[in-house]
């Protein structure tokens, strides 16, 4: 299966922050990617990165075949909604559907009409009068309205309540099983990706921890609870993600390398959650056990 | 992309035209009523062959508030600037919404051309249009006080306001896309515009030709014929070099005057009472001005220098614009 995105190194660089360092990562197409990882881990600038709207320091991007770039030949295969869904307050779902109808090559402004009718969401009021979860809807209708190859979503359901996010990702989901879409979306609420989601990508600290499809992670990662005893066996076959360890017992989550043999580990499935969290908490002093934590490498693609 | 602007703008434009025509209506009347004035005046003194001295005489051609009006009139270039130009591209950048903007299947580039396109048009016209009403308007107070190059004349007629119209809306623009806020920029903008306006009228206007020079008789007053454009007033020596002059002392030290004259200002409390003494001795008035023939060469020159800052400010936008991260 070819992948709509591949980049190799990506590195975005601010005066003196490293936004993103080394991104290398593989979406295949038709997959609805979760982005996922702790508040300016860089999911912003992986995004706007593989837009076009910024460009990168050092490495490179290929999505659709080609470099992100301004060329309306590439942005009209590039739906993207920004954090916070900006839209102009003052202009109704009607005026962006025109502002839309004279931007882009294909655009079908029947579906916008449709689907936030569908909602009740009222085409002729200011986007400033709608609340946050109705304005994300006329967002996400308008970027659909491209008919885009590739949809990149930030914080789409940031500032949904449940109701909202769920009527979005229904509308996500929808939009996606129509075929010949990729999308990918950040968030911090796992319990809600997973419900659309079919591939992860974990950001931390401006670098890629995990990428896979989250079948793939979940098998691939367990959890083990054991006595307090010297790890360094478990270590030497499998890669441990993070350790806990209390006055009796010692908790780890592992990625493994073949099946667990020593019997004193009592070995249990691993949700998403907890492999989420295991990988973002890697380098948290509140979580350090005295031993160095075990640092993965970005694992690209599909396999 | 055009469509796009004009959804923006069409309030403002809306706004915009209907003070252009409150203020044309209201300028509309008493020109009028000054030309009536000016032509009844100039029947008048054709009969009593004293046309000559129409120039200086007091004639009252309409409400000094009108006249305040008019020359209020030079802020008018500068607005657009203020209201559409600052907040053009920063007001797209602290809302985010370039970010939706230029995800449409458009360049930045393209974007930028149409709206920044539009909006200098604009500004021109609405410009334009002010100072074809204030020129018209002001025919008969220039014929009867010849004073078309003064500043609140020159700069308020004719084709500058259209320039300084276009700077200002280059200026705005580029200052909100590098400033990416519409409150800094408007400052810059307003600040940026009045400075560069006082530094041209104050200084640079003149000198954009070498100005011409006359001499003549202290005791024969003598002034340029139509408007002309006033740069210096001296005093030439016998030796034909400029020498200083100050009235205001009555001594003369330390000039290489006559002991005559000397004589003649210490005994008399009014010093001009030198100048007969002054002429008499080879002294000479000069008088340094741009002439009146060069009014449409002092307007062309200032219209092309604030063009050509607009055209390069415009260029950094674009520049500025299409490289750095939206």
């Amino acid at each position: 299966m070819t992948a709509v995105i591949q980049t190799s190194g990506l590195t975005k660089r601010y005066r003196r922050v490293t936004a993103l360092s080394e991104c290398t990562i593989s979406v295949p197409e038709g997959r609805i990617s979760a982005l996922v990882g702790p508040n300016g881990a860089g999911k912003t600038t992986l995004l706007r990165l593989l837009a076009g709207l910024a460009a990168p320091t050092t490495g490179q991007a290929t999505v659709l075949g080609g470099a992100p770039r301004q060329d309306p030949a590439y942005l009209a295969e590039i739906g993207f909604l920004a954090q916070e869904a900006p839209l102009y307050r003052r202009r109704t779902a009607e005026d962006h559907i025109g502002i839309g109808a004279h931007l882009n090559p294909r655009w079908d402004g029947e579906s916008v009409r449709a689907r936030l009718s569908r909602v009740r969401i009222p085409l002729d009021r200011p986007v400033g009068t709608l609340s946050g979860g109705q304005r994300a809807q006329v967002a996400l209708a308008l970027t659909l309205a491209k008919q885009p190859g590739l949809l990149l979503l930030d914080e789409p359901l940031a500032a949904l309540d449940p109701l909202a996010r769920q009527r979005f990702l229904g509308t996500l989901a929808e939009a996606a099983a129509g075929g010949g879409l990729t999308v990918m979306l950040s968030s911090h609420l796992i319990a809600d990706i997973q419900r659309v989601c079919d591939h992860l990508i974990l950001l931390a600290e401006s670098r890629v921890q995990l990428c896979g499809d989250i079948d793939t992670l979940l098998d691939e990662h367990r959890i083990l609870t054991g006595p307090r005893t010297d790890t360094t066996a478990i270590g030497r076959t499998h890669a441990i993600v993070r350790e806990d360890t209390t006055p009796r017992q010692t908790t780890l989550l592992v990625r493994l390398n073949g099946p667990v043999i020593d019997p004193a580990w009592a070995v249990d499935e691993a949700n998403m959650e907890e492999i989420v969290l295991g990988y973002m908490s890697q380098d948290d002093p509140g979580y350090s056990t005295g031993r160095e934590p075990t640092r993965l490498s970005a694992v690209g693609g599909d396999r | 992309m055009t469509w796009d602007t004009w959804q923006q703008h069409r309030y403002q434009a809306a706004f915009a035209a209907a003070l252009l025509a409150a203020l044309a209506v209201v300028l509309l009347i008493t020109g009028l009523h000054a030309a009536a004035v000016w032509h009844s005046a100039l029947t008048q003194c054709a009969t009593s062959n004293s046309c000559a001295s129409l120039a200086g005489s007091n004639l009252s051609l309409g409400n000094p508030i009108i006249t305040t009006l008019v020359i209020a009139t030079s802020a008018v270039p500068v607005l657009p600037g203020l209201l559409w130009g600052a907040p053009a591209v920063a007001s797209e950048l602290e809302t985010g919404t370039n970010q939706f903007a230029w995800t449409q299947s458009i360049t930045r580039r393209r974007w930028l051309a149409v709206r920044a396109g539009w909006l200098l048009l604009g500004a021109g016209v609405l410009a334009g249009a002010v100072s074809a009403i204030v020129t018209w308007w002001s025919g008969p107070f220039n014929a009867l006080t010849a004073d078309a190059f003064q500043i609140n004349r020159f700069d308020i007629t004719d084709i500058v306001p259209v320039g300084y119209a276009i700077f200002a809306m280059a200026l705005g623009i580029c200052a909100g896309t590098l400033l990416r806020r519409t409150l800094p920029a408007l400052g810059i903008t307003l600040a940026g515009f009045a400075g560069l306006r006082a530094v041209i009228a104050l200084w640079l206007r003149l000198h954009y030709m070498t100005p011409v020079v006359a001499y003549y008789k202290l005791t024969a007053p003598f002034t340029p014929p139509g408007s002309y454009l006033p740069v210096t007033n001296g005093l030439v020596g016998p030796d034909g070099k400029p020498a200083a002059l100050d009235y205001n002392v009555p001594n003369y030290n330390g000039l290489p005057l006559p002991s005559a004259c000397i004589h003649a200002t210490q005994n008399n409390p009014n010093p001009q009472a030198v100048l007969p003494c002054l002429a008499a001795h080879g002294y000479r008035a000069s008088v340094t001005f741009q002439p009146a023939s060069r009014f449409w060469a002092f307007q062309g020159i200032e219209t092309g220098i604030f063009l050509v800052l607009a055209a390069v400010l415009i260029g950094i936008t674009f520049l500025v614009l299409s490289r750095r991260d939206a």
